[in-house]
């Protein structure tokens, strides 16, 4: 496993594991609706109102922006699915990130990894 | 008048006015400074789809189930009916009469939502339907309330629906009503959202404050990494203070009514956005609105310069025994 991120767990402490989806716009959304189980979404600031719909099939939700006050993170914690705020990776285009199956954390300080597995 | 009830003199009724404006109906009661402005009650609402040409389609639409799958077109269906509907004449005649009688006609209004089962100990429908922000002139602010109303049934907000349905399988769309909150507009400074209990750890003997500068939809919405501070209850404290990057605020549009999102100078970056007389308020507002209400509370709030005001008041939904 590879440690390619970390922020601010806002949510669960569990960890998760899943396949890792960009989400840009509702269109993303739609393709992945009837498969959004075993999903961990990532999303920048625009793409947090679009997640309500797919949610409850979720393994995790990982924010390039973001803290503890949002409703992103707020929802999260009431589907008491892992949540980490502000994620800061060292993948430049998250896109990359796409199909790649990844791996949730916390630590004791509430700081949330990101690990790519294998 | 029939259709709108002044905050100040209001009951906090959910029935009638929704959880978030009984809510802040008990806040005015407690002495909280909460901006001046009426609700649209949920009467109106029910007026609203019962005097509609479309109330027959609409009603059979709200009371019937739906799938995950069907989400998008019922939502589609819905929100098409709902703007087609004319609010009717004495609810208009009463919003323009409730703007005279606030008496500030140069100010910009923030036009909220408050349904009748939202902000409960389980769920807080946050962000689930829209608010709209200085909304400059009365023609818009009517148009926001039927915007806000449509809003509830949004694909989002219907995929949260059948969420909590599943833990109370009593509610249906049908049931819903909704009443809308009108607020002169605070031309915050700095805003954010105070949880009376330390949401990151459940620790009941902390608080925890997000903040930022400008409006406060920055941080609910995710725009912006904001400033935390974590504090001791009891005997206040500061336990720890994190400066965020807050790259960017909330602004009024200086053009239109509606808000903009503009780049924070690096001055205001690397600077806290609360000095300790604006933590100890919020301290203070947390613990009165805790005792208040008997359960830990997630209130939104602003700064103009040093004044505080309360802008909602909510359950702390997820906090574990």
């Amino acid at each position: 496993m590879k440690k390619i991120g970390n922020g601010l767990s806002c949510s669960s402490k569990s960890d998760a594991e899943g396949e890792l989806v960009y989400i840009e716009s509702i269109n993303d959304v739609i393709e992945i609706f009837d498969e959004a189980e075993e999903k961990i979404c990532l999303v920048n600031d625009a793409g947090t109102r679009i997640l309500g719909s797919i949610f409850s099939d979720l393994k995790g939700v990982l924010c390039t922006t973001g803290g503890a006050g949002s409703h992103l993170a707020t929802v999260s914690r009431e589907f008491e699915i892992p949540c980490i705020m502000n994620l800061k990776v060292e993948t430049k285009e998250l896109t990359e990130l796409n199909g790649k199956k990844a791996k949730i954390s916390t630590d004791k300080e509430n700081k949330g990894n990101l690990f790519l597995i294998n | 008048m029939e259709h709108i009830n002044f905050l100040i003199t209001a009951t906090p009724s959910s029935e009638l006015h929704g959880g978030k404006g009984s809510k802040l109906i008990n806040l005015i009661k407690i002495g909280a400074n909460i901006p001046p402005g009426y609700i649209i009650t949920t009467k109106s609402y029910e007026k609203f789809i019962n005097e509609s040409n479309y109330c027959d389609e609409l009603k059979d639409l709200l009371s019937t189930s739906y799938s995950k799958h069907e989400v998008i077109e019922h939502s589609a269906k819905i929100i098409d009916l709902v703007m087609k509907t004319q609010i009717p004449e004495i609810i208009i005649k009463e919003i323009k009469r409730g703007h005279i009688l606030l008496n500030y006609a140069n100010s910009s209004f923030a036009v909220r939502s408050s349904a009748s089962f939202e902000d409960s100990k389980h769920f807080s429908f946050a962000g689930q339907a829209n608010t709209y922000l200085y909304q400059r002139n009365i023609n818009d602010v009517i148009k926001s309330v039927k915007k806000c109303w449509a809003s509830f049934f949004s694909p989002q907000a219907l995929l949260y629906f059948l969420h909590i349905k599943k833990k109370n399988n009593s509610l249906s769309l049908d049931k819903i009503r909704m009443a809308i909150i009108i607020q002169k507009m605070v031309n915050a400074s700095v805003s954010g959202v105070l949880y009376t209990s330390n949401i990151l750890n459940n620790d009941r003997n902390q608080m925890l404050i997000s903040s930022s500068w400008g409006l406060g939809e920055s941080i609910v919405n995710n725009s912006v990494n904001p400033d935390m501070i974590i504090l001791q209850k009891g005997n206040f404290k500061i336990l720890e203070k994190t400066t965020g990057k807050k790259e960017k605020k909330s602004i009024p549009n200086s053009i239109r009514s509606g808000t903009v999102l503009i780049e924070t100078n690096t001055f205001y970056r690397e600077k806290f956005s609360l000095n300790d007389n604006q933590i100890r308020q919020l301290y203070d507002l947390g613990l009165k609105a805790e005792n208040t209400f008997n359960y830990p509370q997630d209130i939104e709030w602003a700064f103009e310069n040093e004044k505080l005001y309360t802008l909602q008041s909510r359950p702390i939904t997820t906090l574990k025994n």
